[in-house]
């Protein structure tokens, strides 16, 4: 989706379990969900 | 099937709305992500300058990830904060700027303006403003901006295609996004899609 809206040299970072041990946890669990960085650069 | 086709925008962006509302107001409450300083130090953020911003500043920061992680912002850069909230992020962008640079956090939420335009002028922080908008639509010129972050927002757009197309228009040619989300490891069904409870919580 970022390349398709003329981003490119896109990173994305390692997985951070966000949702751990807050009450939204297990919704977080049912679909793998976690947060990661992402750095891309406008053409 | 795209997403716009299966949650009403309006729906969700009152129900985003109400929850934001409640954590700029309740920044304690029984929210289902964690909030605040123990949610900034889970995600990496530094504890030298989170240590130095007012609780004001910090107590509704919701984010699920830390956009400055890959790249820290350079000194008189411009930067564009999509779903600003309470300001966190704008404000450590601020720091990362100087009063060379400026930073303009939009936010659609009036609860979470109204406390982000406080902590600034309590911070006396004259290079960060905050508009009222929407991330698909911003109140920002063409290009302006060196750098957009965001933090946990686009997420709750359905239509992400817009949100990105509208963060290139304001981005100048050559510019940075970086940005902290979640994205999901297993397939999403499409009844759960269009349960508006399970985009907010």
């Amino acid at each position: 989706m970022l390349e398709d809206s003329g981003f490119e040299q896109i990173t994305i970072g390692p997985p951070v379990d966000t949702f751990r041990g807050a009450r939204g946890e297990a919704n977080a669990r049912s679909f793998d969900v976690y947060g990661y960085a992402f750095l891309a650069h406008r053409t | 099937m795209p997403d716009e086709l299966l949650v009403d925008v309006d729906t969700l962006r009152t129900q985003v709305r109400e929850k934001y509302r409640d954590v700029a107001t309740d920044p304690h409450g029984p929210h289902h992500f964690h909030t605040g300083r123990p949610l900034a130090s889970r995600l990496g953020y530094s504890d030298a300058i989170v240590d130095d911003l007012p609780d004001r500043a910090v107590e509704s920061f919701a984010g699920v990830g830390n956009p400055f992680s890959l790249r820290t912002i350079e000194p008189g850069s411009r930067v564009v904060d999509v779903g600003s909230g309470a300001g966190f992020d704008s404000f450590i962008a601020a720091t990362q700027v100087g009063t060379a640079g400026r930073v303009i956090g939009i936010d659609m939420t009036p609860e979470m303006l109204a406390k982000s335009r406080a902590t600034a002028a309590h911070l006396k922080f004259d290079h960060v403003e905050f508009r009222e908008g929407l991330a698909e639509s911003m109140p920002v010129d063409d290009g302006w901006a060196d750098v957009v972050i965001s933090n946990g927002v686009i997420n709750l757009c359905v239509d992400k295609q817009a949100v990105f197309a509208e963060i290139f228009r304001v981005l100048r040619p050559g510019g940075t996004l970086q940005f902290a989300d979640i994205a999901n490891g297993r397939p999403v069904p499409i009844e759960a899609v269009r349960d508006v409870d399970l985009w907010t919580g």
